[in-house]
């Protein structure tokens, strides 16, 4: 009886852990060009879950809705990158860090203008009933938010290691003066940075809809928890966010429906804690200890 | 250094004057205001030595502010200790929890520690909603107040508290800023590797600093406690640290009196939003204010980096 | 005339020292020993591993083998403020400020650390706590800190610079400000990383100086600089390292000769 609930507890995690990859993914990509950690970068999820729902309630079809939903999504990611990043361009690390945390409480608050505090709701991608597996049972929607982490993590993975724009970014990351002697575009990476990340960020609220009532906060929780996944798979690595994302999707929910539900947000950051004290490159990382 | 002034002692005083008068003639809502005021600019009197002083990030204030509250209120509801007692065991508890953390917390850099703080804060955060022995998640009523022999403390009151405290905070502080700790701090956090080779141990001294920045916190916290007779964990969540940091930023991180600038600044923000935003958005329901500190806390950071003592500083300069 | 004397010369061992990254040796099997009153300079072409070697005596890096002691006492392993409250100082090939002090206050501080025995701060209740209170004790400490500062830096000659804020000084004065500070701390060791690079003349004067300065105080200072002739002229012994490795130690005029020395730095300019 245990482990039929721990199975269920798990496969939950490796839903809501789809996600927190998908948080994690864009957070490492703006940190792997930047060198910035995006506070923000949960509310692009907020934004994809919103938009879309609040499109989708007033009749859109649903593929044009996503697709909004995505580019509204882009497009404030590239208003954070013009508006705040570019012009504190000499800006120290502890600014930057205080920049994102203010756009991050700046467009959840704006969310709250846009939409109020009432949850929206999203249907499912498709009918039909839940899927069993193993006597434990996934929500419709969870083939497609899994579908999406495949593509998205593909992507990245193709466009960085078999085009020439991705092995350009590896340039101007592993080294920035010699990268811009090249006439590598420094500035504009940074802005795509910013830019591919919120629309990941935002395809994954849109995906994750269905499951989780959108609200104007749940940027939030899945920042932090996006945020903890990627440092536990490592912030330089994105096969790490993949891991972290769903490890951590599972610890959370199967500690939380052992213990409490009340618990399940401290679970997270206890492990972010014991990472970073232990091994702060993360599961997947690599060890940059300079002295 | 910002606002070379050798009356930090004398300054404080005499705000506190002011604001013992004002109290007097003021209506009780803005007492209470000024009273907030003053706790807020105490806390943020800590964060700055912390982050201004020492060059470090905590987005985790509020949680010692916290644990301050709830000392002082457990100790008061539970065992019938006196507030005044109260603050000061809830003003410890904070200091021993800090130093606690400060092993995990303080050997990571910027980034990282940003995270942890952020981190720390949200588990004692949840162990607040969580903990029964503390009320859980509707935390605890009938906080009794302060009292001087029979006299039960009204907001006038807590407000002239909060801004003794603080004058003693500010001048605790000053001392400490223009003494050789305050100028070991300054020279770690502008070159530590070359304050280590000079014997200066960086990371005890930013331990001792941020324990101290808990004090400050717990303090006010425990005095909150009484002030607002309830509390609970919603009120000592991210978004306060977050408003903490705000304050510190816009009065100028490396500033005493930016502290009590910012705490002011955002407060009469926050009262200037509630009264005008529902006319010109009549719509907006809930917390609205969020949207515009954010904003605000990301212009200051791109205009005016070095906040609004700094401003002056430099233009006195 | 630095802070004072100390009471035995000491006796640094570098022994056997090796430092690897990954694929690449940055210093080989390095062994000498520096001793109280001596300036041991440390020579060779660029990326020889001179910086490196300072690195893990100071405490910076740990090496991958070998071990660096004072009088006995095993340095590695230790923080770099653990090594120098053993009494070892360096300064750094790009001098460090401490942009927000003042230059009386920069060396007040290496005063400070050496007052609560070299390693700084002390518990709370002797240091953070009296600090805030304004105790009179603790002032009159500090007042003591200051004026020991304008001592020394009279003694460097800068004493006109006691009130200039540190982001405003040229890069010599910030070299000497450097040197004066690591001196105040009262060191047994001191290790000079380039310390006349990019300095005029006169600006060179006044370093040499203050190292035999130095020397006369019984300190043990360990020279790195690119400026051959210059360390030639100050240098008591010289130890040689190309690639990592001792190529040369002994009497500065017989390094000068030695043909494995000079092809070592072929390509490289001897003055």
């Amino acid at each position: 009886m245990l482990l039929s609930s721990i199975w269920q507890y798990v496969l939950a995690g490796v839903v809501v852990g789809a996600i927190y990859a998908l948080v994690a993914a864009g957070f490492v990509l703006i940190y792997q060009v930047t060198g910035i950690i995006n506070f923000a970068q949960g509310e692009f999820t907020m934004i994809g879950a919103m938009t879309a729902a609040s499109l989708a309630a007033a009749g859109m079809p649903l593929p044009l809705a996503a697709l909004l939903a995505v580019l509204a999504a882009a497009v404030v990611g590239a208003l954070c990158y013009l508006l705040a990043i570019r012009p504190a361009a000499k800006a120290t690390g502890v600014t930057l860090i205080f920049i994102t945390l203010g756009l991050d409480v700046a467009i959840r608050g704006a969310g709250l203008f846009v939409w109020g505090t009432n949850p929206l709701s999203l249907n499912a991608f498709s009918s039909g009933t839940a899927i069993t597996i193993f006597g434990g049972v996934l929500p419709p929607q969870a083939p497609w938010v899994l579908a999406t982490d495949l593509v998205v993590f593909a992507g990245l993975y193709l466009f960085f290691r078999h085009t020439y724009a991705g092995t350009a970014v590896r340039a101007a990351v592993a080294n920035p003066p010699i990268a811009s002697t090249f006439g590598i575009p420094l500035r504009a990476f940074a802005f795509w940075s910013f830019v591919v990340a919120a629309a990941i960020g935002g395809l994954g609220g849109v995906v994750i809809a269905p499951i989780q009532s959108p609200t104007f906060d749940m940027g939030l929780n899945l920042g932090l928890a996006g945020f903890v996944a990627a440092v536990l798979g490592g912030l330089d690595s994105l096969p790490g966010a993949l891991l972290g994302g769903f490890v951590l999707g599972i610890v959370e929910n199967v500690a939380g429906g052992l213990l409490s539900t009340g618990w399940e947000e401290g679970i997270g950051f206890l492990i972010l804690v014991i990472v970073l004290v232990l091994r702060p490159q993360g599961l997947l990382g690599r060890a940059a200890r300079r002295a | 250094m910002l606002l070379r002034s050798t009356a930090y002692g004398r300054i404080g005083v005499l705000l506190l004057l002011v604001v013992a008068v004002a109290a007097w003639l003021l209506p009780p809502y803005y007492t209470g205001l000024i009273a907030l005021v003053g706790l807020y600019s105490l806390v943020t009197i800590g964060l700055n030595l912390f982050m201004g002083y020492a060059g470090q990030v905590s987005l985790g204030q509020a949680a010692f502010f916290g644990i301050g509250a709830y000392g002082s209120a457990v100790l008061a509801t539970r065992y019938g200790v006196s507030p005044w007692i109260g603050t000061i065991v809830g003003a410890i508890l904070a200091a021993v929890v800090a130093y606690a953390l400060s092993f995990v917390a303080l050997r990571l850099r910027e980034n990282l520690l940003a995270l942890a703080t952020l981190a720390l804060g949200i588990v004692i955060g949840v162990v607040f909603s969580q903990w029964d022995y503390l009320g859980g998640t509707s935390g605890i009523k009938g906080i009794p107040g302060f009292a001087l022999g029979p006299h039960l403390f009204g907001l006038r009151d807590y407000a002239v508290l909060a801004f003794a405290v603080l004058a003693i905070g500010v001048w605790f502080a000053g001392n400490l800023v223009r003494s050789s700790f305050g100028r070991a701090l300054i020279a770690v956090s502008a070159g530590e590797l070359g304050a280590q080779a000079l014997g200066v141990d960086a990371e005890r001294l930013r331990r001792q600093t941020f324990v101290l920045s808990a004090v400050y916190a717990g303090v006010a916290g425990g005095i909150y406690a009484s002030y607002q007779s309830y509390i609970d964990p919603t009120q000592f969540g991210f978004l306060l640290s977050v408003q903490f940091v705000l304050m510190s930023v816009i009065g100028g991180i490396r500033s005493l009196w930016g502290a009590v600038i910012g705490a002011a600044v955002v407060v009469a923000l926050g009262q200037v939003l509630q009264a005008v935003v529902p006319l010109v958005l009549p719509s907006a329901r809930g917390d609205f204010q969020q949207f515009f500190l954010g904003i605000i806390l990301v212009a200051m950071l791109i205009l005016l980096p070095r906040g609004i003592a700094g401003r002056l500083a430099e233009g006195r300069a | 005339m630095t802070a004072g004397a100390p009471a035995s010369t000491a006796t640094l061992a570098v022994r056997g020292v090796t430092m690897r990254f990954g694929g690449v040796v940055a210093v080989d099997d390095v062994a000498f020993t520096a001793r109280g009153g001596e300036v041991l300079g440390v020579m060779g072409p660029n990326g020889a591993g001179k910086t490196t070697l300072f690195n893990v005596i100071s405490g910076v890096q740990r090496p991958t083998a070998g071990s660096v002691e004072l009088d006995g006492t095993v340095l590695t392993g230790m923080s770099v403020d653990r090594v120098a409250g053993h009494g070892v100082t360096r300064t750094f090939q790009t001098p460090v400020m401490f942009w927000g002090l003042t230059v009386r206050e920069s060396v007040a501080v290496a005063l400070a650390a050496r007052e609560t025995g070299r390693v700084y701060p002390p518990p709370p209740v002797h240091g953070l706590v009296p600090s805030g209170l304004g105790l009179p004790g603790r002032r009159a400490r500090d007042e003591a800190l200051r004026e020991q500062a304008d001592a020394l830096l009279a003694a460097a000659g800068i004493a006109h610079m006691g009130d200039r804020v540190t982001e405003s000084l040229a890069f010599g004065e910030e070299r000497l400000l450097e040197m004066t500070r690591a001196l105040a701390m009262g060191p047994r060791v001191l290790l000079l990383d380039e310390p006349l690079s990019g300095l005029n003349p006169d600006e060179i004067a006044d370093v040499i100086r203050a190292v035999r300065a130095a020397r006369a105080d019984g300190i043990a200072v360990l020279l790195v600089e690119h400026a051959v002739g210059e360390l030639l002229g100050v240098a008591d012994r010289v130890v040689v390292l190309d690639h990592g490795r001792t190529i040369a130690q002994g009497d500065p005029k017989a390094i000068a000769a030695d043909p494995v020395v000079i092809d070592a730095y072929l390509g490289d300019e001897l003055e």
